[in-house]
């Protein structure tokens, strides 16, 4: 555990060690908040559904954009040689770094706490559907993640990583649109339901944002990280052969 | 104490590494001698534990590479290749970085973050951050690296690849204040940085050792003789008589004659110096002197020789 600590401090502050962390969280307080208040005192609902709506696309783009760096930096300096040679296990500084990749998005995301304070002092909102966006938030982030320090382990280039990334977490959103689902299913019957129900994540994400907790859902998103995060370390694993 | 037993390696159809074995004292300095590109780099990532040979073991201190990794890698200090840094961090933010990696931490980590800021000479650069720093200190912060956990082992690839004479000099007292206390192997292409340090070498070309030993008898085994070049302002029938009379030479060959010049390429039992005779011989006659120099003795020349003779003989040369 103090390995992944370790590996966690360095690469959480290599985040701030450069001015592109700052802009990064300011491009994304702007552009979320933005997006979410334009049309907030026309409607005059005090919820944030909206705001958790956009996440799943916006978050196509965020998320491999901070996981890029992962390991395509490191492999791109030479100090991947370094990391691998240093008495730890792969899996400690995969785990070290796809949690300061996380830590640096829930700073990000910190960034739009004061939008449930202004609902509560303008009006009354569901704080349990709030809560539950937010859990669904970390936890998509969570998934998007995974997808991201993956394709990152895969290349040494970081721009080929953040659009690898991209592609792949906007196939797990879309095979979880209905209306993507049903045009699979009409090429083979039965194929887009139950790509839907096993891989796509909105039903999940959607679920949680209405503030229901279901152990589903939960199991849903931690496995697929898990999975993701598993074959990153057998893909960095795999390349000593 | 490591020991390596015909490892090999390819990558898609490139043979890196074809059966390598050689072995290691403990306190011994080896030289590992080779072209760019002949597996020096492959066989150190190898003894790392950075890659898995495809054939072959490697054991350090008696623990095997593959079988226990982290085991190893606690054993040994390594610097990679063209020494990669965090250039986004402080010197010291990065030496407490690979400290903390390496299981070091509150007085213990103290003491050796003062003994590698003194031994490796990088005080004045501690705060500044790493891409400020000129190439010499990078490779410093890099030994520093390499050094902080107090390894019994050392590898170091290319440790003064790109660095300046007086850096190179550093990095050398560096090594050689280490020795008898560190096994240390350090790889170079250029033989002229080896003899200084240690004289304990193994070449390797193409994959393959070829040759394991001392350096002096490798290169007399493999050279036999010295070549020299003599320049004079005399006639060429005249000069070849006279130094197909010294005793020193074993060959006297015409290189060109032109307007009174001659020049000539001489062989000479290596270990003889006929550079006097020579001069004195010059001398007498009253022939003015253009040119006398011993060729350089140079890896290339020696490897040359070692290949080819490891090729027609089929194997490796022990000395």
């Amino acid at each position: 555990m103090s390995n992944v600590k370790t590996i966690f401090r360095r690469e959480f502050a290599a985040y701030f060690n450069s001015p592109i962390a700052y802009i990064f969280i300011i491009v994304f307080l702007v552009l979320n908040c933005g997006l979410f208040m334009t049309p907030f005192f026309l409607q005059g609902m005090a919820d944030m559904r909206d705001f958790f709506g956009n996440l799943p696309l916006f978050l196509i783009f965020f998320i491999p954009a901070i996981s890029m760096r992962l390991w395509a930096e490191d492999k791109r300096s030479g100090t991947f040689e370094l990391l691998m040679t240093l008495p730890m296990q792969t899996g400690e500084v995969m785990l070290g770094k796809y949690l300061a990749a996380m830590a640096f998005y829930l700073v990000a995301l910190a960034g739009t706490l004061p939008i449930p304070l202004m609902l509560l002092a303008l009006g009354n909102p569901d704080l349990g559907a709030i809560a539950g966006g937010y859990l669904g938030a970390v936890l998509l982030g969570g998934l998007y993640m995974s997808v991201g320090i993956f394709t990152s382990g895969l290349l040494r280039d970081q721009i080929t990583a953040f659009i690898l990334g991209m592609l792949a977490c906007f196939v797990l959103f879309l095979v979880g649109i209905p209306a993507v689902a049903a045009t699979v299913d009409g090429w083979v019957s039965g194929l887009g339901s139950f790509l839907q129900n096993a891989f796509g994540l909105m039903p999940h994400y959607q679920s949680l944002g209405r503030g229901v907790l279901q152990l589903g859902d939960l199991v849903y998103f931690l496995s697929l990280t898990g999975v993701f995060l598993a074959l990153n370390t057998l893909w960095l694993e795999g390349r000593k052969y | 104490m490591i020991e390596v037993r015909g490892i090999s390696k390819r990558f898609g159809p490139t043979v890196a590494l074809d059966d390598v074995s050689f072995r290691l004292d403990r306190g011994e300095i080896l030289g590992f001698l080779g072209p760019n590109g002949a597996g020096k780099s492959t066989a150190m990532k190898i003894i790392t534990t950075f890659l898995a040979p495809d054939a072959g073991t490697v054991a350090v201190d008696g623990i095997d590479v593959l079988e226990s990794p982290l085991d190893v890698r606690g054993r040994i200090g390594y610097l990679p290749e063209n020494n990669p840094l965090y250039d986004d961090m402080l010197v010291r933010e990065y030496l407490e970085f690979i400290g903390a990696a390496r299981g070091l931490a509150g007085r213990r980590l103290r003491e050796r973050l003062d003994w590698v800021i003194d031994a490796c000479g990088i005080a004045s650069v501690y705060h500044k951050p790493i891409r400020e720093l000129s190439k010499g200190y990078k490779q410093r912060t890099g030994l520093a690296q390499a050094l902080l956990h107090d390894p019994d082992i050392l590898i170091l690839d290319e440790p003064t690849s790109g660095l300046d004479p007086l850096q190179i000099i550093g990095i050398r007292e560096l090594i050689l204040s280490l020795a008898g206390q560190k096994t240390i192997i350090f790889s170079t292409h250029i033989l002229q940085e080896v003899s200084p340090v240690t004289d304990r070498v193994v070449i390797i070309n193409n994959g393959r050792i070829v040759a394991d030993g001392r350096i002096g008898d490798l290169a007399r085994e493999a050279m036999g003789e010295n070549r020299l070049f003599l320049g004079l302002r005399a006639g060429a029938d005249a000069v070849r008589g006279e130094l197909e009379r010294l005793d020193g030479l074993t060959g006297v060959e015409l290189l060109e004659e032109s307007d009174g010049r001659s020049r000539f390429a001489l062989r000479a039992p290596f270990g003889q110096d006929p550079l006097p005779q020579l001069h004195r011989l010059a001398c007498e006659r009253q022939w003015e002197l253009l040119e006398l120099r011993e060729a350089p003795f140079s890896l290339e020349d020696t490897f040359i020789a070692l290949t080819r003779r490891s090729r027609a003989a089929g194997e490796v040369s022990h000395v």
